[in-house]
């Protein structure tokens, strides 16, 4: 069943790839859709996603995510070579990419983060780890161990001293 | 049995000699089918461990690609970070997702996202956020935010980060701090950037503040040399001076970018001279150059002929010295016509434009050889293109006080020979 559906092209002629969440969901996707992720681009290459790709580490709200993410721009990785195809403006993607981060919260993003790692998808990797740097900015250092559940396991010796010696940092 | 992870990963490495992957090629499943695959490679990080105690990992399902993760080589495993604790410490599932972590790789790239006063701060989180900062590859400076004292400061931080493979130099450097006389400074920048320019170095940027008139800083062009730069992509230069006389390696720079930079044509000659992969040049207030000389050599282009359309304007060049623009092995690539008609419309001093199709060098018409350099017969119909390009786009934007200079392939030496 799954190898018909996965046989299945769209009308531009691109070849369909079914994904499959840890938690069993299925995802319809088009090549050029999937190829932004550089380790389904290597299987594509490999000829070996005509069965589907199970990602086992990946959950199915998560792969949602991925593949919104990978759809909307799918138009400024085909642009260079079909035009026709870049469908959302540049301002469209920065909104769209804007919105997507900024109404998460852990661990939703960390989830987001490790999914777009595995998957290899550089510009979802740096936007989501962008957005957790920009969550700690202008925080103070327990802070940041309070919004991100990070424990301290310095000893107070070695936190004073650390803090001692990047006291430029704390300056206002 | 094929692998499907890539060996470009998607993290940047904090260490600059390549660690050696861990693989652990797993032998090929039982099934028969052609399309089965596992990959199994890389120490797993803290998800993957997850999805392995729930005994997805080992499942090889049939016709179906399971993909284990790769991408991530994990250093919380080795260096007991916090992924191991949550992994250890909380068996089940729900609990692990409630303090779920990243591995150290990726907090390592977080960190280096940072505005380097928050990525400072962030040292005093945890042990990992500490290794991190000492492996940061990105040496981000405003000076100004070290406050008073801050050579000292300066000092300590750039020798802490020495060895580790910089990839990212920005010093910035604000006037309203500067308590010392240039010498001072100078020296001092001479001895952090010979700290912080390694072979891995690929991005400099170099700004002085623009006000800070009270500070020459020359940079040596030793700095760059002997393969230093043979990585760097991007450099910017500003409100300095710079005198490269001897032949720099700069092979990967792709983006060269001098603001009030004290240089000459000839001196930034010299500069182009190894840019083989140079894909832009922005040049402002340099007002020394005079004559600029750009050795064009092997750039791929898209041609003048394939799209004609929406050729770009550069709005922020302004040279009111540039009096000669030379330009070698001219061909009729849309970037490079869209260059010289930006510069004659932006250079009011401009008298001599010389569009040489060939490669320059020398010719016999100065009588001074009595052959030309040669060329390549492949590149003679490159030539005529060339000519039609200029005859085409740029002869029509020539106004009536620049001299136009086309070099033709010569009749004699190029055309006759073949």
């Amino acid at each position: 069943m799954a190898a018909a559906a996965a046989e299945a092209t769209t009308d531009g002629g691109g070849k369909m790839i079914i994904l499959i969440s840890a938690d069993g969901k299925r995802f319809e996707v088009t090549e050029a859709v999937a190829s932004q992720s550089q380790l389904i681009s290597n299987m594509i290459e490999d000829d070996c996603t005509e069965n589907g790709v199970r990602l086992p580490n990946v959950d199915g709200d998560i792969l949602t995510m991925v593949v919104d993410y990978c759809n909307m721009h799918a138009g400024d990785a085909a642009a260079a070579g079909d035009t026709m195809k870049a469908s959302s403006t540049e301002e469209e993607l920065k909104k769209f990419d804007a919105e997507l981060v900024q109404a998460l919260e852990n661990p939703v993003l960390f989830k987001l983060i490790l999914a777009a790692n595995f998957l290899n998808i550089k510009s979802l990797l740096d936007m989501t780890c962008q957005r957790v740097a920009d969550m700690m900015s202008g925080k103070t250092p327990e802070q940041m161990r309070e919004t991100f559940s990070i424990e301290n396991d310095f000893t107070p010796e070695e936190e004073a001293a650390i803090r001692q010696e990047n006291a430029w940092a704390f300056d206002d | 049995m094929r692998r499907t992870t890539s060996d470009d990963e998607a993290l940047p490495r904090c260490s600059p000699p390549p660690r050696p992957r861990r693989c652990r090629a797993r032998p090929p499943p039982p099934v028969g089918e052609e399309a089965a695959l596992a990959v199994a490679d890389g120490d797993g990080a803290a998800l993957g461990e997850d999805v392995g105690e729930v005994g997805v990992l080992d499942e090889v399902v049939e016709g179906v690609a399971v993909v284990e993760d790769g991408s991530i080589d994990s250093a919380a495993k080795r260096k007991g970070s916090l992924c191991q604790q949550v992994a250890n410490s909380e068996g089940n599932k729900k609990t692990r997702y409630s303090r779920l972590d990243l591995p150290e790789e990726i907090w390592c790239h977080i960190h280096s996202l940072m505005a380097f006063k928050d990525a400072a701060r962030a040292t005093c989180v945890s042990r990992a956020f500490h290794r991190s900062w000492q492996c940061h590859p990105n040496l981000i400076f405003c000076i100004g935010i070290l406050g008073s004292n801050f050579i000292n400061k300066f000092d300590r931080i750039v020798k802490k980060h020495s060895g580790i493979g910089i990839k990212s130099v920005n010093f910035e450097y604000d006037s309203s701090y500067n308590t010392r006389r240039s010498t001072s400074i100078s020296h001092h920048f001479d001895s952090w950037l010979h700290i912080a320019i390694t072979p891995w170095i690929e991005k400099l940027s170099l700004r002085l503040s623009h006000y800070s008139y009270n500070v020459e800083y020359n940079l040596p062009c030793t700095i760059l040399s002997d393969g230093r730069a043979s990585s760097m992509r991007h450099l910017y230069l500003g409100s300095c001076s710079f005198h490269p006389t001897i032949n720099l390696d700069l092979r990967s720079l792709m983006k060269l970018h001098l603001f009030n930079v004290h240089i000459t044509g000839d001196e930034l000659g010299c500069l182009l001279f190894s840019c083989y992969a140079l894909e832009w040049l922005e040049l402002e207030h340099c007002d020394e150059i005079v004559c600029m000389k750009i050795p064009k050599d092997s750039m791929e282009d898209d041609s003048i002929f394939g799209d004609s359309s929406n050729m770009r304007q550069m709005q922020e060049y302004r040279h009111d010295n540039l009096q000669s623009v030379v330009i070698t092995c001219f061909c009729s690539a849309k970037s490079l016509i869209e260059l010289t008609c930006c510069i004659l419309d932006c250079t009011t001093s401009l008298e001599y434009l010389t569009l040489d199709t060939t490669r320059g060098v020398y010719s016999c018409s100065t009588g001074k050889h009595s052959q030309c350099f040669p060329m390549d017969k492949a590149m003679i119909p490159k030539a005529n293109r060339a000519m039609l390009a200029i005859e085409t786009y740029i002869e029509r934007k020539v106004p009536s006080t620049v001299k136009l200079n086309v070099v033709k392939p010569c009749p004699r030496c190029h055309i006759s020979e073949s």
